[in-house]
């Protein structure tokens, strides 16, 4: 078969596979054990995870291959027909056979490739299984073809069906013609004579390579004849492309899994993240998902009969987490038949394989991966346009026809604005929900269409600041550590293959070394390897200091361990010598403390979580001498902040983690330490601030005269309490109007201290809905402390009275400002006035002179009566225009009530009232 | 105007009600029309400020005492703003630069030399310079200090600094040698008293001489503090009572009972309660040397005769390095932490004599 109808059978067998499940499975299983296994399309892979999603969590592998052998075993009966696969095509054997049997699959192909992002209601559902019947390996009719020679057959039943006969030089030709069009007529596509060369070509360049490796591999490695035999072994083992670079390639690329049974992280993580990636089929690839019970009832099915062996309270255990992801996996799909969570976000400590994870199942469940990682130009436009690409787009051209998956790699370093953009592109769908169905039209328009392709994030952070806003949305995979057991064990393949020899206990003190980090294990062996170690013991690797990272831990770490003795009886790789209890154990830790101290870096944070930390330990120290040593070190080491940071003298630095190791061996005990983090300091910082800032509103509007004299300081020292004290005066509880003429003088007086330092009561109101009168501003928070005897408070009433008559006061100073100001206003009228006389006066001059002057008693507006103004009257009678003024008589010229008809305006009638004639 | 303090304030140099010789010489010092750089320093309450403006008054007339208060923007060079509140009349100008921060340098870089460099406009009418008073010079960075230097020197044919501290010791030589300087002492316990009587006759009250000394002991002849502590006690009870108590301001009961904590139990709990007190009075604005003194010297009251030397000689060391340092809680406790340990010593190693 070709690549070109393998590439149909997948997108067939899929389909297939998905329908009916354990029972082919089981077999290929068993199948895939075989080294032939490589050479299989992709479609075996995926019906393996279809396998494994029904399976029950996390099972050693040795164990699930018998178990798959006993499914194999019980199953066979039931499914005698699909002994290969080759057979169970043969089964659905099409009525309507004709020479064009492509047709059908052609559609598909088209169907696919369209894939219409924007709408996916458009897109056709996935022709029905009959209808897309294999291709070229559908040899099998009902009917005799039309053309071309054919063999009867009958079978034991009586049916008799016809085989077409093909001949493979036609069949060649037939496949060519597809995809280079030239050469129609030849039945070969290439000239043979080209083929020819190319194939010499090829063996030259083996030759050639072949020779250069073995230069190469002499002058590298030195001695054995070993190393040679074990590296043709290997050629021979990996595909020729592998081969050529095999010399330089790292050894984490050539034994990285490539399949999902080789996945060494935890199974449960995996099976979690295929079934996430799993819900994207029906969007995706058009298919229907299975009824959950039908599946459930399958898998209980299974349960009870494969897994005798597997303990009810394991599965009990297990039982919470699973309902977790599964509640969450079970989410319906949303109404484009996506789910619930659009995107996975895998968290994790380096080296545990999620990269390698997301690459695999993305490859396994039928996509095209997508990478971005901290290599690409991560900023804003461009990250937009990448996703965009990835998700929107699809490769036309090539074999590569699946769908993208995007992996997006270490996300956590992406900055906020990338991040914001995916988001983005996530949240789409929300505005055009409604529309999207009713109006496609409109959808043209739009170009950014809503998200149709999975998207998996990757980060070893998970609680960097920038990813925030996207765990909520995120459907979060944290990664546990490997188990060391299967680690080893994929160490012990990997230098068995290698030839190394390294016994199962060296390579779990390894794993234990790095923290079964994978790559790490993986790249100390090949270094070790490379540098002649061929066989491998305790001793040479802890003599190696590789693999060591200079890791992070967390502050909570740092400060456990440097209050935490280390328990004497556990033995550590990689530190030396084994621990002596009592003297020996010194060095090591003062270096071990040392060490992480420094790699942690935020000497500032670390040196607070200790200060707030260290005297709640257990200290036997009656004559507090090691508390004197601490706080000498800290006001030390403050010293040292001070002066690196003014001096920008950085080489200091290296002195603070010292800190750390004098709190270990001051503090240090065997229990385990209950630590809090630190917020004493940042809420003194916000709390002195607070008080900084009443203190500056208070001093704002604080009169120059007085605020010459006072500053924050002395405000704070010495003038506010006792200020506060003289604002509560004792005053009797009656009205300010009853009060004797000395009350009156202190109300006076207290109002204007008041003022003058720019206090005010301003009506609260309480959560329990009293109200309440408080001090503005906030000063009596800046200077009462909790624990003292209470001052004296004024009653409401007390309080009520003074805002009343500060409020009166100040309208009473407003206003004798104005009229300081007005004066000069009143003159100016005065000179202007007369020269142009105004408008209504103009007016009224005319109406005057027509009318009687009826002799009223003058009345405002108020029903008052107006006493003459003189000053007035001789100020215009100075003018020199008494003929007007006499003709208008009392009644107007010297009122201050002007009357004048306009309709709809509210300002018909002025008049200036005095706030003194008010109050 | 309505506290005693603000409305009997003097405002000439005649009228000031101590240290007369002191102002007699200042008098004569701008009896000429022209003086030089001065820095006034002494502690908060002894009249600094009241002194200050006195001069001016006695140099440009009452017109000084025509205040306004400018809010003023300036750009550092590394184009940030900083906003600042200065206090200015037609003659002199007012500044605070520590109200900047870390940045005063810029404020004195920018604005005091811009100011200084202007010429008066009439000097026929006018004294041909203006008068810059610098409030709380202790607080200003050396970088501003030393940006000050060149100032003075420079213009001083238009401009005089009078620069207000409360002590010289932060202030570095190079200033202190430009300026003529001043000091202010505090008042002594009598004199307090004569102003306490006098202010509360002129309110037409009476006050017992008895109770007027018990004020200004308890104010420590801060005069400011003995006036709003007896304008309170007026407050509190009229007629004055002799054995009336007088009330204080709350930081300093609080660092009493912390004081008395302290010398009550010496435990690492004990340890943790002080810190959170300690934290308390730094939240509510006071400034961690003043603590550390008040705290000396109630914990000295507690102290037998050798200790006490010991106390003083370790509050001087952490008082050194909180000047040094940043976080001043650090400095503060463990000055509190060393003073547990030592007076346990002493309490045991005196229990020890006691039993052999």
């Amino acid at each position: 078969m070709d690549e070109y109808d393998e590439l149909f059978e997948v997108q067939d067998d899929f389909d297939e596979q998905f329908a009916d499940e354990l029972e082919v499975l089981a077999e290929l299983e068993e199948e895939s054990f075989k080294p032939k296994r490589s050479a299989r399309g992709p479609a075996d892979d995926i019906s393996d995870i279809e396998h494994l999603l029904h399976d029950q969590p996390i099972t050693p592998k040795a164990k699930r291959q018998k178990q798959d052998a006993s499914v194999a075993k019980r199953l066979f009966n039931t499914s005698q027909t699909q002994q290969s696969k080759a057979p169970a095509h043969g089964d659905d054997i099409t009525p309507p056979s004709s020479p064009e049997q492509y047709e059908p699959s052609h559609t598909f192909r088209a169907a696919s490739a369209v894939l219409d992002i924007s709408g996916f209601a458009a897109i056709p559902e996935t022709p029905s299984r009959p209808d897309t019947a294999a291709p070229a390996s559908l040899c099998v009719l009902k009917r005799p073809p039309l053309e071309g020679e054919f063999i009867s057959v009958t079978d034991s039943s009586g049916r008799r069906v016809y085989l077409r006969q093909k001949d493979a030089s036609t069949r060649v030709a037939e496949s060519r013609i597809v995809p280079n069009s030239y050469g129609s007529l030849g039945l070969l596509a290439v000239p043979i004579g080209e083929l020819k060369e190319q194939a010499a070509e090829k063996r030259h360049q083996q030759v050639v390579e072949e020779s250069e490796r073995l230069t190469k591999l002499l002058a590298s490695s030195v001695n054995d004849a070993f190393v040679e035999a074990e590296t043709r072994e290997d050629k021979e083992n990996e595909d020729p492309e592998d081969a050529e670079a095999l010399a330089s390639r790292l050894w984490v690329d050539r034994f990285s899994p490539r399949h999902y049974t080789e996945l060494l992280s935890d199974d449960f993580t995996n099976r979690c993240l295929l079934k996430w990636l799993k819900l994207w089929d029906t969007v995706v690839f058009g298919k229907e998902r299975k009824s959950r019970p039908f599946r459930s009832d399958r898998q209980a099915s299974n349960q009870s009969s494969f897994k005798p062996n597997q303990g009810n309270q394991n599965q009990n255990r297990f039982k919470s987490k699973i309902e977790v992801t599964e509640e969450l996996l079970e989410a319906e799909l949303d109404q484009y038949k996506r789910p619930r969570f659009k995107v996975a976000l895998l968290s994790g400590p380096p080296g545990l394989g999620k990269t390698t994870l997301a690459h695999v199942i993305a490859k396994h469940a039928g996509y095209n991966v997508v990478e971005i990682n901290a290599s690409d130009d991560r900023s804003a436009e461009v990250f937009q346009k990448r996703i965009d690409t990835a998700t929107q787009m699809k490769s036309v051209l090539g074999a590569n026809e699946r769908p993208n998956c995007l992996i997006i790699d270490e996300i956590d370093g992406a900055p906020a604005a990338a991040i914001n953009i995916l988001l983005a592109v996530l949240n789409r769908k929300d505005g055009h929900g409604a529309e999207a169905a009713a109006e496609t039209a409109k959808k043209k328009k739009k170009k950014e269409a809503i998200l149709l392709r999975p998207i998996i994030c990757i980060c070893n952070d998970l609680y960097a600041p920038a990813l925030r806003p996207l765990r909520q949305q995120a459907f979060l995979l944290t990664f546990p550590q490997t188990q060391t057991s299967r680690l080893a064990q994929r160490l012990a393949e990997i230098s068995l293959r290698q030839g190394m020899k390294a016994d199962t206990g060296t390579l779990t003190s390894l794993c234990e070394k790095t923290d079964n980090d994978i790559r790490s294990c993986i790249n100390t062996l090949q270094f070790l390897y490379s540098r002649g170690h061929k066989q491998l013991d305790t001793k040479t690797l802890q003599s190696v200091s590789v693999g060591q990272k200079d890791q992070n831990k967390g502050l909570f770490h740092l400060w456990q361990e440097i209050f935490q003795l280390p328990r004497t009886k556990r033995k550590r790789v990689g530190e030396g010598f084994e621990e002596v209890p009592g003297s020996g154990g010194g060095a090591q830790r003062f270096q071990h403390i040392l060490h992480l101290a420094s790699s942690s870096g935020e000497y500032e944070k670390v040196s607070q979580g200790l200060y707030d930390n260290f005297l709640s330990m257990r200290i036997r120290d009656p004559s507090l001498m090691s508390v004197c040593d601490a706080l000498d070190w800290l006001s030390f080491s403050d010293r040292l902040h001070q002066v690196i940071l003014h001096g920008q003298n950085f080489s200091l630095m290296k002195y603070l983690p010292f800190l750390s190791v004098t709190f270990h061996f001051l503090f240090a005990h065997t229990h385990v330490p209950r630590i809090s983090y630190p917020h004493s300091q940042h809420e003194a910082a916000s709390r002195l601030l607070g008080s900084k800032n009443a203190l500056a509103t208070m001093l704002s509007d604080i009169p120059a005269c007085i605020r010459t004299r006072i500053s924050q300081h002395i405000l704070s020292l010495d003038i506010l309490t006792l200020l506060l004290d003289i604002i509560c005066p004792k005053l009797r509880p009656v009205n300010p109007q009853l009060f004797s003429s000395k009350e009156k003088e202190q109300m006076r007086e207290l109002i204007d201290t008041m003022l003058a330092y720019n206090l005010s009561y301003r009506q609260d109101r309480t959560p329990e809905g009293q109200y309440t009168y408080v001090l503005e501003p906030r000063v009596e928070e800046v200077v009462r402390f909790s624990g003292l005897p209470p001052r004296r408070q004024l009653t409401y009433q007390a309080k009520q009275t003074i805002s009343r008559e500060m409020a009166q006061e100040r309208m009473r100073r407003a206003e004798q400002l104005m009229l300081q100001r007005n004066p000069a206003k009143q003159e100016e009228k005065k000179s202007s006035g007369p020269k142009a006389p105004m408008n209504h006066q103009q007016r009224l001059e005319n109406i005057v002179k027509q009318t009687i002057v009826e002799s009223r008693p003058e009345v405002d507006f108020f029903g008052r009566a107006v006493a003459p103004k003189p000053q007035r009257a001789q100020a215009s009678s100075d003018t020199g225009e008494k003929c007007v003024v006499l003709a208008m008589g009392t009644a107007v010229g010297n009122s201050d009530v002007w009357f004048r008809f306009n309709e709809g305006m509210s300002n018909a009638v002025r008049r200036s009232v005095y706030i003194r004639e008010l109050l | 105007m309505s506290l005693w303090v603000d409305k009997y304030r003097p405002t000439s140099l005649g009228k000031l009600d101590y240290h007369k010789d002191q102002a007699a010489q200042l008098k004569n010092l701008v009896q000429c029309g022209d003086f030089p750089h001065l820095l006034v320093y002494g502690p908060s309450g002894a009249g600094k400020k009241t002194r200050i403006m006195c001069l001016l008054r006695e140099l440009y007339g009452a017109g000084v005492e025509k205040l306004r208060i400018e809010h003023q923007t300036i750009v550092s060079p590394s184009k940030k703003k900083i906003e600042i509140n200065t206090i200015a009349s037609n003659y002199h100008l007012e500044v605070n630069p520590s109200d900047a921060g870390n940045q005063d340098c810029v404020v004195i870089q920018e604005m005091i030399k811009t100011v200084a460099q202007s010429q008066q406009i009439q000097s026929s009418t006018q004294k041909d310079f203006k008068v810059v008073l610098l409030t709380e010079v202790d607080r200003l960075t050396k970088e501003a200090q030393h940006a000050l230097r060149r100032t003075m020197e420079k213009y001083m044919a238009t401009c005089r600094l009078i620069l207000c501290s409360t002590s010289t010791s932060k202030v570095i030589g190079p200033i202190r040698s430009r300026c003529l300087a001043i000091r202010i002492p505090l008042p002594s316990t009598e004199e307090v008293c004569t102003v306490l009587t006098s202010v509360c006759k002129k309110e037409g009250l009476l006050l017992p001489p008895e109770l007027a000394k018990q004020i200004s002991e308890k104010s420590g002849r801060n005069l400011r503090k003995a006036l709003l502590m007896c304008e309170a006690c007026r407050v509190q009870q009229y007629p004055f009572s002799v054995d009336q108590d007088v009330p204080e301001t709350d930081w300093e009961v609080y660092l009493r009972e912390t004081a008395n904590a302290i010398v009550s139990l010496q435990s690492p709990q004990r340890l943790l309660e002080v810190r959170a007190r300690l934290y308390e009075l730094l939240t509510h604005c006071i400034p961690p040397d003043v603590i550390m003194k008040v705290l000396v010297r109630e914990l000295l009251s507690n102290c037998d005769g050798q200790l006490k030397t010991e106390v003083a000689h370790m509050a001087a060391y952490y008082e050194h390095r909180l000047q040094l340092g940043n976080k001043a809680i650090y400095h503060l406790e463990a000055f509190t932490a060393k003073f547990m340990a030592m007076y346990k010593k002493f309490m045991e190693d005196g229990l020890d004599a006691m039993m052999f």
